[in-house]
């Protein structure tokens, strides 16, 4: 009772800085000048990144060959399923106008594939891609195990959906002699994914690895022998299997696929010329009504051919302008009858 | 943060316990039950809607098996859980909320694993984790709780136990119904019970109710009526009767019942004989009773109700903006379905990345989408930002800390803060419009302080007392201003608080107590030393400074000349007394006994200081006694009431025979038995003698003068003597003539002593008390002079009443009828000026009766009580009767100062935009001086004063207000650019200052529905309006009506009773914890201790908190919704 009315002697609040809500604070005084000063320099800025980023973007040279139409026997047989293991080639011919310089880099794209579907995305098996265990698949029903239940590895829909055309560039220095474009396909994955993400499972021998799981069932081949001439780029670190992985956040989408090996005719990239494409031609894309190009480009600092950005850019520039000047009329105007006012 | 508990629990409460409020809900009248007193065939049926109390002994042991068996015992449990039901109780209240089923609902839906889209455990983590952190929030207050209600259960009183047959100790929680206590002064009464045994001769017992209503002044109880006479204890074990009551009930000013003898003769109980849990005994030595109601059944627990829940205005709005979400969501949810029902539908064949059930087979379109419509709700779910109502809720309850431990509302004097009772509407404060002020208490301190008197037509203006006062402001505004450094502030609060004060009394003056505080400090600190009780009460009285006057000089002159001899007109050497003199010793004599105020010494457990018979002759034979008793029974109501001041309660069957009872401490009174009144003063000696401490001597040669002397024990001094009186202004004018050493020394139902400095003590034989009722505005006193032996009416009231009661004809001569009509003038004349000067005016007159005339008078008046047809009437015309043919004797000026900063307040509130409305009991004149005192007006405003008879006038008045209102406002731009031309032109509403001032009747009209427009519209154009004699409930229908038709935020402030109503109805009520109790700061959301820190408040705290939180609101839209 003692201690309760000690309590009850005095309630009079610590005066505390905190307490009494006066620690220092700093409050933005926002005037007229200032907003206007704000808009006016981001409008500058937006612009002037806008417009060196259109203009490093017109740099670019860009090819991209739409091959949906263009093989169209091949397209045809593809879209029976039963003709599965029937090869089919297309060559397409086309004529580089002027030289491409720098690095150029080969896309496959493709119109209309959702790889952003929100239940294809998350059908996968991350541990089973990382290596830790082969067997485990258990996000991926429907593509979990074949008819008689082995586990599938890779498993999952993305897995089993892959882009398996492959195209080789040539290039014709004469009607006679075709000259393959060398290229490279390592390099063209984020580290990340090759070194951390995607890991084979550690054993001697891969196929031994992948001993008791079975192939994807739209696969030709298992895993462990994506790359016939590369057996370092086997299993799950193979890079266009990797590529293909990274799933594209828009139903139109360009993967890198190769880059060129700038040796012989092409240290200085591709020269002008005529060239053409030698596709095999595996991927049906008529099934969703989509297409497929194969692209080649260049890049610069900025990154690709995109105006997408520069464009941002610009509008962001040209509304916060707009902004501008229209607050600039207001400010103006209320000036004026405030003006008008004092002089009454 | 023990507020949002509290609420919670208070809806548990009200949920658990509504069949309990049905029970006292319902309607039913109890007199019809004592009317048909006798039949005990109506018992068994009300058995159950009452309760019977048997005592706890053991001859009735069975039925108390039967009856009391069931009720609840003493033991409290405040608190929500046990340690078994906290866990599924705690989730039971947590998912009440919508927001934590919300997420549940989340939760359960991310399970079904068609609409999955994240792992189940990571989206029930946040719901886990508020949900613990409010478990544990609970939990620890909880166990808080517990160990308070532990502590309070554990408190030791005296019980009767039936083995050992005497008072053992004995825990509260082991109390139950039934019981015998006996409690001593100054301990706190366990339970309810009823008073069946006081120390205190007259049956009376002092109790203090500071804890459960905050009205700091004693409250009398009364012994069940029986009892009173036995002048030995109640024994317990000869106790055999049985009390029929009401079912327990939050009514703390009801208590219905009766008391059964064993004989079927039955005794009334009312709230008179109840002492109720959590109230101190003062004042008396020891008191007996038996409990009736015990524990949570108490009428203090069920009045403890927790905070008010209301919704503030923006979280309305963010309500519907919430609203808006989900309903974006839906539209959401549902495109994105259809959306992809439609895609889905276009593909002939099966597409890649429309991946199949798991058993293979390809879900159907339709069925896409709508498994995509759940799972994007789960997917979009960000976009209804319901963790907004969490985080308002702790944004919320740290503004409330803030505003706590704000520095600037703490108030020394009543050691207290700003209390935040309701929680929720913090920023509401920020947005007032509208401002209801009471005036009482509110603006004013309601303290009342002795200004002005003006007596026998001279005017003494106390020049003194006025400089006295104002040194004490300074003095106090210093304090204050030290008060904002931290280290000053302490020590200025022990400090005596004005140097200047030339008077010093024995108490330390600083008066700061703790022990008048609510809550759990009350309930413990009960048992503190009786040395803290007067401190405590003289702080909620009225503090020292207040009570003193310094005597103006020229009226001490006239005091000299005073002298015994005056009233020895044997004497033939010296000449007529001076009509003057005399005069000033009415005045003054009628200032100390013309009232109802309680003496009481605070240095001594005995406090009461009733008047021995030493004085008295000495007693009689017991024949006399009873012969005298005999004779008086034929007019058994002439009795002077009891000390209380109260008429016995008219219009009860019954009261007839309270009356009866009260005989027994009847005075004999009338003109007929003079002879024995004179030598019989106190004819229930027995009772006097038994109390030994009661016969103390009074030591009448006290020095009042020299109030430095030290106190001796035993010995209450006048210095010392406090007064607690009904009403502050009584105790005003006693206070005041004790400055003139005319001392209040003691009162009794039967005689009041004044010891007057140069005539000695005299001690003036009440013959009967006309107390003050709102009809008649005055107050009469009959007594009969102790020096010239004469019946003398003293009656004091309001002016306008009184100066039509003066005599037009004066008795001894034209001479004297002159001189009266001059005096009337200038007194007439000097009222005047003290209404101007915003004092409340009172008349003192009186008149001489010849034995004669009071016999006769008497006679009427015994009809007029006895008649039971208009009973009121005869009262009053009796009343009438005596209290005509005054003598003007002189008239006061009482200061209801204004609270300190009050004028800067209302400036300030003016200034934010607030208008402010002043409602008010008081009448006109008062109010519109307070007004102007406290700058709701200014000199310059325009004052429109509605005051008519009917509902035309009222109407035709309003309308041509209006019209020159128009007329004056589209003018007013004009005018304001030729008065000035270099000024912007100003706001519209500040270019004609307007004053409205309305009175109780007219504001009946205005708030009838067909003037109801006209008369807001004429209030909005008014700067300022004023409603005087305005009713509580006139109070609470203009608030409605403001805050209904005009659409704004109201605040409501109010310090009693009378503004409950406003105070509930207003958008935010804030009471004034200060003088009349505790029942508007019950029914406030924000208690303050005074009024200037509204300002703060408002304009402060209420901006930050409605800027901050509609910032937050703001983010979290912008946050959720359009960066989901």
């Amino acid at each position: 009772m003692k201690r309760k009315s000690q309590d009850c002697q005095s309630r009079l609040p610590d005066n505390s800085a905190l307490k009494q809500q006066q620690l220092p604070a700093y409050r933005l005084q926002l005037s007229a000048n200032k907003i206007l000063s704000g808009f006016f320099a981001t409008g500058v800025f937006c612009l002037g990144v806008g417009v060196v980023l259109l203009l490093s973007a017109k740099t670019i040279k860009e090819v991209e060959i739409n091959y949906t139409e263009k093989c169209a026997n091949c397209a045809k047989l593809r879209e029976n399923a039963a003709n599965f293991d029937k090869e089919c080639n297309c060559s397409i011919p086309f004529f580089l106008p002027e030289t491409m310089k720098g690095n150029v880099y080969m896309y496959y794209k493709l119109y209309g594939f959702y790889q952003n579907l929100y239940r294809y995305i998350l059908s996968r098996s991350n541990s089973q891609l990382v290596g830790t265990d082969v067997k485990d698949v258990r996000n991926c029903a429907p593509f979990k195990t074949s008819h008689n239940g082995i586990p599938i590895a890779p498993c999952g829909a993305i897995a089993n959906s892959m882009f398996n055309d492959t195209i080789i560039l040539s290039y014709n220095l004469n009607s006679s002699i075709h000259i393959k474009v060398p290229m490279i396909r390592s390099g063209i994955t984020w580290w990340t994914d090759k070194y951390v993400k995607f890991q084979n499972p550690s054993f001697q021998n891969l196929s031994s690895a992948f001993a008791g799981t079975t192939k994807p069932p739209n696969w030709p081949k298992p895993a462990y022998e994506l790359d016939e001439e590369d057996p370092g780029n086997n299993g799950f670190i193979n890079d266009d299997f990797i590529v293909w992985m990274r799933t594209a956040a828009f139903p139109t989408f360009k993967k890198l696929y190769r880059r060129l090996h700038r040796i012989e005719h092409f240290t200085e990239g591709l020269p002008a010329g005529s060239y053409s494409f030698n596709i095999t031609y595996n991927f049906p894309v008529n099934r969703f009504q989509g297409e497929k190009a194969v692209v080649l480009s260049t890049l610069t600092w900025s990154g690709g051919s995109s105006l997408f950005l520069g464009l941002a850019y610009m509008v962001t520039g040209a509304v916060t302008w707009l902004a501008f000047f229209s607050m600039l009329a207001v400010h103006l105007r209320l000036k004026e009858r405030k003006m008008f006012f004092l002089q009454q | 943060m023990t507020e949002p508990l509290q609420w919670a629990r208070y809806h548990w409460q009200r949920l658990t316990g509504g069949a309990n409020r049905d029970d006292h809900e319902r309607p039913y009248s109890y007199s019809s039950l004592l009317a048909c007193r006798g039949k005990s065939s109506q018992t068994p049926k009300l058995a159950g809607k009452h309760r019977i109390v048997v005592p706890h002994l053991q001859p009735f042991k069975d039925e108390y098996e039967k009856f009391s068996g069931t009720y609840v015992n003493n033991r409290i449990r405040t608190t929500k859980y046990t340690l078994l039901n906290f866990v599924p109780r705690n989730l039971f209240e947590q998912f009440h909320r919508v927001a934590n089923l919300y997420f549940l609902f989340l939760v359960v839906l991310n399970w079904v694993p068609l609409v999955e889209a994240f792992q189940k455990e990571i989206t029930m983590l946040p719901l886990v984790v508020v949900l613990t952190i409010i478990a544990i929030k609970d939990g620890l207050e909880d166990y808080r709780k517990y160990k308070l209600d532990k502590q309070i259960n554990n408190l030791v009183t005296k019980v009767y136990s039936r083995k050992e047959k005497k008072y053992v100790d004995r825990c509260w929680k082991d109390v139950t119904v039934g019981d015998f206590i006996r409690l001593s002064c100054n301990e706190v009464i366990p339970a309810d019970m009823v008073l069946l045994f006081s120390t205190d001769p007259d049956g009376i017992c002092h109790i203090e109710t500071s804890g459960l209503d905050g009205e700091s002044n004693l409250k009398q109880r009364q012994v069940v009526r029986g009892y009173t006479e036995q002048d030995s204890e109640v024994d317990p074990e000869k106790f055999s009767s049985r009390i029929e009551c009401e079912s327990p009930n939050n009514d703390l000013n009801r208590f219905r019942g009766f008391l059964e003898h064993s004989n079927k003769e039955r005794v009334g109980l009312n709230k008179e004989n109840l002492l109720l849990r959590g109230c101190t005994i003062r004042n008396t030595e020891a008191v007996m009773g038996i409990v009736v109601y015990a524990g949570h059944e108490t009428k203090a627990m069920l009045n403890n109700s927790g905070p008010r829940y209301k919704r503030s205005n923006l979280e309305r709005r963010a309500n519907t903006d919430v609203l808006c979400c989900v309903l974006l969501l839906v539209i959401m949810c549902l495109t994105g379905a259809l959306g992809h029902g439609i895609w889905l539908s276009r593909y002939e064949n099966i597409p890649f990345f429309n991946i199949p059930e798991p058993d293979g087979h390809v879900i159907s379109p339709v069925l896409g989408g709508f498994y995509m419509f759940w799972t994007m709700i789960i997917l979009l779910q960000v976009l209804i930002p319901i963790s907004l109502y969490v985080s308002i809720e702790i944004v919320k309850l740290g503004q409330i800390y803030f505003i706590q431990s704000d520095v600037d509302f703490y108030n020394e004097k009543m050691d207290s803060t700003v209390q935040c009772r309701a929680l929720n509407i913090t920023e509401d404060l920020g947005q007032i419009q509208y401002l209801f002020s009471d005036k009482t208490g509110t603006l004013t301190e309601n303290k009342m302080v002795f200004r002005r008197c003006s007596v026998a037509g001279f005017d003494y203006c106390h020049e003194e007392n006025a400089k006295r006062l104002e040194s004490y402001q300074e003095a106090a505004s210093e304090d204050e201003d030290s008060a904002y450094t931290p280290s000053g502030s302490l020590s200025n609060m022990a400090k005596p608080r004005a140097p200047s004060c030339r008077m010093v009394r024995n108490g330390p003056l600083g008066s700061i107590s703790s022990d008048h505080l609510t809550g759990s400090c009350f309930a413990l600190g009960s048992g503190e030393g009786a040395s803290e009780v007067p401190h405590s009460r003289q702080a909620a009285f009225s503090s020292p400074i207040e009570t003193d006057v310094v005597p103006d000089t020229r009226l001490l002159d006239k005091f000299s000349q005073i002298t015994p001899q005056l009233f020895t007109p044997l004497d033939e050497t010296i000449p007529d007394p001076p009509l003057e003199t005399l005069y000033i010793i009415d005045f003054f004599i009628a200032l100390a006994i013309c009232n109802t105020v309680v003496v009481s010494a605070p240095n001594q457990p005995q406090q009461k200081i009733g008047l021995s018979s030493v004085h008295g002759m000495p007693i009689k034979s017991l024949e006399e006694i009873k012969s005298l008793f005999q004779r008086l029974s034929v007019r058994k109501s002439s009795s002077p009431s009891l000390a209380s001041g109260k008429e016995p309660s008219s219009g009860v069957p019954n009261a007839f025979v309270s009356r009866l009872s009260l005989f027994s401490r009847m005075k004999p009174t009338s003109p007929v038995e003079e002879e024995i009144s004179q030598t019989s003063k106190s004819p229930q000696g027995s009772g006097n003698s038994a109390c030994p401490i009661e016969t103390e001597k009074q030591d009448s040669n006290v020095d009042v003068t020299n109030g430095k002397v030290e106190s001796l024990p035993g010995q209450p001094l006048a210095s010392s003597l406090c007064y607690e009186a009904e009403s502050p202004d009584e105790a005003a004018l006693v206070y005041a003539a004790r400055a003139y050493q005319c001392t209040l020394q003691s009162r009794t139902p039967e005689q009041v002593m004044v010891d007057f400095a140069a005539l000695g003590p005299l001690t003036f034989q009440l013959l009967h008390i006309l107390p003050f009722d709102s009809v008649r505005k005055r107050m009469s006193v009959v007594v009969r002079h102790p020096i010239s032996s004469q019946v003398v009416v003293y009656t004091k009231g309001a002016d306008s009443v009184i100066m039509e009661l003066l005599s037009v004809a004066s008795p001894d001569g034209p001479g004297l009828e002159k001189q009266q009509t001059m005096l009337r003038e200038k007194t007439q004349q000097h009222l005047d000026a003290y209404t101007k000067r915003g004092l409340r005016t009172l008349c003192v007159a009186k008149r001489v009766m010849s034995d004669t005339e009071y016999a006769e008078w008497l006679r009427n008046h015994f009809l007029a009580e006895t008649s039971i047809d208009n009973r009121e009437e005869l009262l009053l015309e009796s009343a009438m009767r005596l209290e005509n043919k005054l003598t003007l004797l002189g008239a006061t000026g009482i200061e209801d100062r204004l609270q300190e900063g009050v004028p800067e307040s209302i400036e300030a509130l003016h200034k934010a935009g607030i208008k402010i409305w002043m409602l008010t009991g008081d009448k006109q004149e008062t109010a519109v001086n307070i007004a102007y005192a406290c700058k709701l007006l200014e000199p310059d405003d325009k004052l429109f004063i509605l005051n008519t008879e009917s509902k035309n006038a009222c109407e035709m008045l309003m309308d041509t207000i209006l019209k020159e209102l128009q007329k004056k406002n589209p003018v007013s731009p004009e005018q304001a650019s030729s008065e000035a031309l270099h000024q912007p032109p100003a706001p519209p509403d500040s270019g004609l200052r307007a004053g409205l001032i309305i009175n109780g009747k007219t504001l009946e009209f205005a708030l009838q529905e067909s003037l109801q427009r006209q008369f807001l519209e004429l209030a909005a154009r008014c700067h300022a309006v004023v409603c005087c004699q305005a009713t509580p409930l006139q109070k609470s229908e203009v608030v409605k009506l403001v805050r209904s038709h005009l659409r704004v935020m109201t605040l409501a402030i109010g310090d009693g009773a009378n503004d409950v109503s406003m105070i509930q109805v207003a958008d935010v009520g804030i009471g004034i914890s200060g003088q009349e109790g505790m029942q508007a700061v019950m029914a406030s959301d924000f208690a303050i201790s005074q009024f200037k820190h509204l300002s703060k408040l408002l304009l402060v705290h209420g901006h930050w908190c409605y800027t901050r939180l509609s910032n937050m609101i703001l983010y979290f839209f912008y946050k959720n919704v359009e960066h989901p």
